[in-house]
């Protein structure tokens, strides 16, 4: 808060802390009442500075509480005398400037609080400016005015201090820099004084001096906060300051003020119209580009156009003496230096044209780009040979190329924090750490619980690995190393080698975390012996625990769960609860095949035991994943509710585990499947809801993805055991389907007549392949002409829905399975009732496009082939 | 894997409901006047969810001219969705059968 308040002052040009070096008389009456309140009161845990404690005296033994000027009138005679030597900025222009501008100041009467004193000093103050900066040599006489403080006396002695006092203090705290730096410039001006040595311009009447070049943040900050506010204050003092400082200089036999003769040097050089434009300005400095500084810095030093730094911004091209480093440029310009340093005026001013040959170095010897000029005008190359604007250009063309890399390359910068790199260095270091500690315990559990599907999708892409967890110890370094060299591939060598630093660092931080981690006892709580508590570790795999709960061991304790779900084996819970529990034993056993031991060699007796345990869980998982099928429950007939397993084949989850569940299971359990699935064909959700409505061409989408995922999961597990079942249990069957279940609504539906054709195509190939005897075949034929009287009524219904709707592939092979089996008095009836059919599907397929039509005769002529007829003939 | 062998075979704990619902169509109640419906691919133990095929409903309530308050719901259509377990009020699980 109190840093913006100084920022305030700081802006309309006044630094509330340089009027205190000012008598009581020459301090107007408005700064003197407000100054208490604005004051930043000094940082409390800053030291005392000198400022401080050699400002003191004067604030308090003559500053007046109340804003009334306590000094009484014969202390005030002696303002002029006693402003001499110390007061070394009475700058009589700021008063008027202010008086002007206090006019409509409401707290506070200007009239009735100014005592005129400012008024008088204009006059007087001048014609003893000679004692008081120095000029006459009679700055010590300083007994009126702090009655027994010698205020200079003590500053000149302590000037440095106070100057590398102000400069740490800008250091420490940057923001209130730009204040510092101003308060410092009165407190080390009056050394310079005392000394008539130090001007701050020294350095450059040194032939072989290359400036002190610092880029201070804080100067840009300065120069382009304030350029509101000063105009109006800079213009109400130049308004007076014309005459005065011709007065000035009239009177004390000088040629020119720094500001004047900077600038008249500078307009001899077209080349610095800008500077020379904006420092003609009442307040030009601050309207500089800043690029253009930079730039100039950039080059290491005043080019040849610019021999000399304007005195408008010393700060950019030298160091100049600690104290004014902070001032800002407008008040050196305007209001304070110009009589300060008017007694050095030859010296540090702009020094005549004639001398800058001797001053300036060859810019040769300068700047990394070999003495070209900066150019910061276009027209600046007008003035330039051939040679030098190539040159120009080129080193142009290159920054600009190189300043788009940078911003390429910088366009995420600052995006992550430190705390943010740091956080996400130590989640990678602790996954290393995980994956790296594994190995210690060469668990294979562990393994691939830490990664199971990299494992398993490792295991079924057939990677070349002795061991599964192979791959996962050598993570951590095969990571670091590729980062390494990925790092280190491009790059310079200085590059490379803090690449290689950091790596290094890198892998010997993630050995020591290993270390670490192999050090930690393994379980997952310590108890101190003789403490109350535990601790307890925690990874990023294995969070610590909030809770223990003592999972219920499955051997011990009643289940009134169980007896319950007994009772009701179909409702919703329990059949999703019977699902988990074939997942569960699903899993099991597809990890009981992971750790399959080896094939046991004859006589060895280990082996041999090792296999049978195997063999022992395996079927005691086996008996547990059939009976969690449910599969054996009793069928109860005209039940409501339907069988548990039939359920379970109701949702997405079960029919998808068929085939992980038709792997571990025999012969005998899958066929006991399948006549499961047979004998309720016609209550599976996908035929009886699957029942085509009339007027409704398609089903919902649920029941489509339903009728898909049946045919694409139920479905191959079932042909590929139907495929080798011997011919009888396809016989039985077929029987159970039409005795069963409504054969007719098993045939108007997909899945059902997918059933139907795998049992109607293998009894075909088992007849082609010669196996069946003739007394089983003899069988099916009964059975099959029972299937056929019952199914004919129904053949025209089996198509689905009208005939546009494409697909009715499997309707044509189903009918083709049914020709090739039936005897030809059936052929005939079968074409008789599907020949509108037939028909109108050849019609429909020449409105179709080639591809189209062609398929759709070929799914027909499916059927057309199977009883010796082809679409061909139907012309 | 092998922890999981009794896991489904009881509930034992809140979870294991959850469990039941694996692969079915849930409802999951947001903060925020959120709403969600999709499949439940995973969940762990912090509740974390994913979703396959979900449709999000965002209530906003409005002002309209006469300071009354009107309901907005937007809806939006997820292929596949990662619901924190900190963002979830409620799981409902059962039901939306179709």
């Amino acid at each position: 808060m109190h840093l913006s308040i100084v920022h305030f002052e700081y802006s309309i040009g006044v630094d509330p802390r340089a009027w205190r070096f000012l008598p009581e008389a020459a301090r107007p009456a408005e700064l003197r009442s407000r100054s208490p309140k604005l004051l930043p009161p000094p940082p409390p845990n800053r030291p005392p500075t000198f400022a401080h404690l050699t400002f003191l005296p004067s604030a308090k033994g003559s500053m007046s509480f109340f804003g009334f000027d306590t000094n009484l009138p014969r202390d005030r005679q002696g303002g002029p005398a006693a402003s001499r030597g110390f007061f070394e900025n009475p700058d009589p222009f700021a008063e008027v400037a202010r008086a002007s501008a206090l006019e409509d100041d409401d707290a506070i009467d200007f009239e009735d609080t100014y005592d005129g004193l400012g008024d008088q000093l204009d006059d007087d103050q001048d014609a003893f400016n000679d004692d008081t900066f120095g000029g006459g040599g009679g700055g010590t006489d300083t007994g009126p005015v702090g009655k027994d403080f010698d205020f200079f006396g003590k500053t000149a002695t302590v000037a440095d201090a106070i100057g590398e006092e102000q400069i740490r203090y800008s250091l420490q705290h940057p923001q209130a820099a730009p204040a510092a730096g101003q308060s410092a410039q009165p407190a080390a001006a009056p050394a310079a004084t005392a000394t008539t040595k130090r001007s701050g311009y020294e350095k450059y009447s040194d032939p072989g001096f290359i400036p002190d070049l610092q880029a201070k943040s804080s100067v840009w900050g300065i120069s382009q906060k304030k350029p509101e506010p000063i105009p109006t204050q800079a213009q109400a003092r130049k308004m007076m300051s014309l005459e005065e400082v011709e007065a000035q200089m009239r009177n004390q036999g000088y040629q020119s003020s720094p500001v004047p003769q900077s600038i008249s040097q500078h307009m001899a050089e077209p080349s610095y119209m800008r500077h020379h434009q904006d420092i003609t300005l009442p307040d030009g400095f601050p309207t500089i580009p800043p690029e253009v500084l930079r730039a100039q810095l950039e080059r290491g030093g005043p080019p040849p156009g610019m021999p000399h730094p304007p005195p408008g911004m010393p700060e950019l091209h030298a160091g100049p003496p600690p104290g004014i480093q902070g001032m800002p440029p407008h008040l050196m310009m305007q209001g304070n230096l110009p009589p300060q340093n008017l007694p050095q005026g030859p010296r540090h001013a702009g020094p005549p044209p004639n001398q800058r040959p001797q001053q300036i170095p060859p810019p040769t010897t300068r700047g990394p780009n070999g003495g070209l000029p900066v150019i910061t005008d276009p027209q600046q190359l007008v003035h330039l040979t051939e040679e030098q604007r190539n040159a120009y250009l080129v080193e142009d063309a290159k920054r600009a190329k190189r300043n788009h890399k940078i911003f390429l390359l910088s366009r995420g910068n600052g995006l992550m924090t430190p705390q943010d790199k740091n956080f996400i260095t130590r989640i990678q270091l602790q996954q290393l750490v995980a994956a790296a500690g594994n190995v210690a315990d060469s668990d294979p559990e562990a393994v691939l619980a830490e990664d199971f599907y990299y494992q398993v999708y490792s295991q079924i892409r057939g990677a070349p690995r002795q061991h599964p967890h192979q791959p996962l110890g050598h993570f951590a370094q095969t990571y670091l190393l590729q980062t390494g060299n990925r790092v280190g591939g491009h790059g310079n060598r200085r590059a490379f080698q803090s690449a290689d630093n950091h790596m290094q660092r890198m892998q010997q931080q993630v050995q020591r975390a290993v270390e670490a981690a192999k050090a930690k006892p393994k379980n997952k709580q310590l108890i101190i012996e003789g403490s109350l508590g535990k601790i307890s570790f925690s990874n990023a795999k294995a969070p610590k625990p909030m809770l223990n709960i003592k999972r219920p061991d499955s051997s011990e304790g009643p289940r009134p769960k169980k007896l319950q779900s007994d009772l009701s084996l179909s409702d919703r819970k329990s059949i999703l609860t019977n699902i988990e529990r074939v997942y569960s034993a699903l899993m099991s056993m597809e990890d009981m095949e992971r750790t399959m031991p080896p094939p046991p060699e004859e006589g060895d007796a280990e082996a041999i035991q090792e296999h049978m345990e195997w063999r022992q869980k395996v079927h005691a998982l086996n008996q547990k994943l059939w009976h969690s099928l449910k599969v054996m429950e009793p069928i109860v007939p005209n039940s409501t509710t339907p069988h548990p397993f039939i359920a379970f084949l109701s949702y997405p989850k079960g029919k998808k585990a068929i085939p992980r569940i038709f792997r571990h299971i025999d012969q005998e359990q899958r066929v006991t499947i399948l006549t499961m699935i047979v004998v309720h064909l016609d209550s599976l959700d996908v035929v009886r809801l699957a029942q085509p409505v009339p007027g409704e061409a398609q089903f919902s989408v649920a029941m489509r993805e339903a009728i898909d995922l049946f045919s694409l999961a139920v479905m191959p597990s079932l042909l590929g055991y139907v495929n080798e079942a011997p011919f009888n249990i396809i016989i039985g069957l077929l029987g159970l389907v039409i005795a069963q279940t409504h054969v007719q609504t098993v045939a108007r539906t997909k899945v059902g007549l997918g059933i139907l054709t795998m049992l109607l195509s293998r009894a075909e190939i088992v007849k082609e392949a010669g196996q069946a005897s003739e007394r089983d075949w003899q069988q099916w034929v009964e059975k099959f002409n029972v299937l056929f009287d019952t199914l004919e009524p129904a053949l025209a219904d089996i198509f689905p829905g009208s005939i546009n709707s494409g697909d009715d592939m499997y309707v044509w092979q189903f009918l083709a399975a049914v020709g090739i089996g039936a005897s030809p008095e059936q052929q005939q009836r079968l074409v008789i009732a599907v020949k509108d059919r037939v028909m109108e599907t050849v019609a429909y397929s020449k409105t179709l496009p080639a591809e189209m039509s062609s398929q759709r005769l070929g799914n027909v002529n499916l059927f057309m082939r199977a009883i010796g007829l082809d679409v061909e003939l139907l012309g | 894997m092998a922890d999981n062998e009794d896991a489904g075979a009881t509930v034992a704990e809140p979870l294991d409901l959850v469990r039941l619902s694996l692969d079915e169509i849930v409802f999951v109640k947001l903060r925020g006047d959120r709403e969600l419906k999709g499949r439940l691919h995973a969940y762990d133990s912090h509740c974390n969810l994913v979703l396959g095929d979900v449709e999000e409903t965002i209530y906003v309530v409005e002002e309209d001219e006469n300071e009354e308050e009107i309901t907005r719901t937007i809806k939006k259509q997820e292929e596949m969705l990662f619901v924190r377990g900190e963002s979830a009020l409620t799981t409902i699980c059962n039901g939306h059968r179709r």
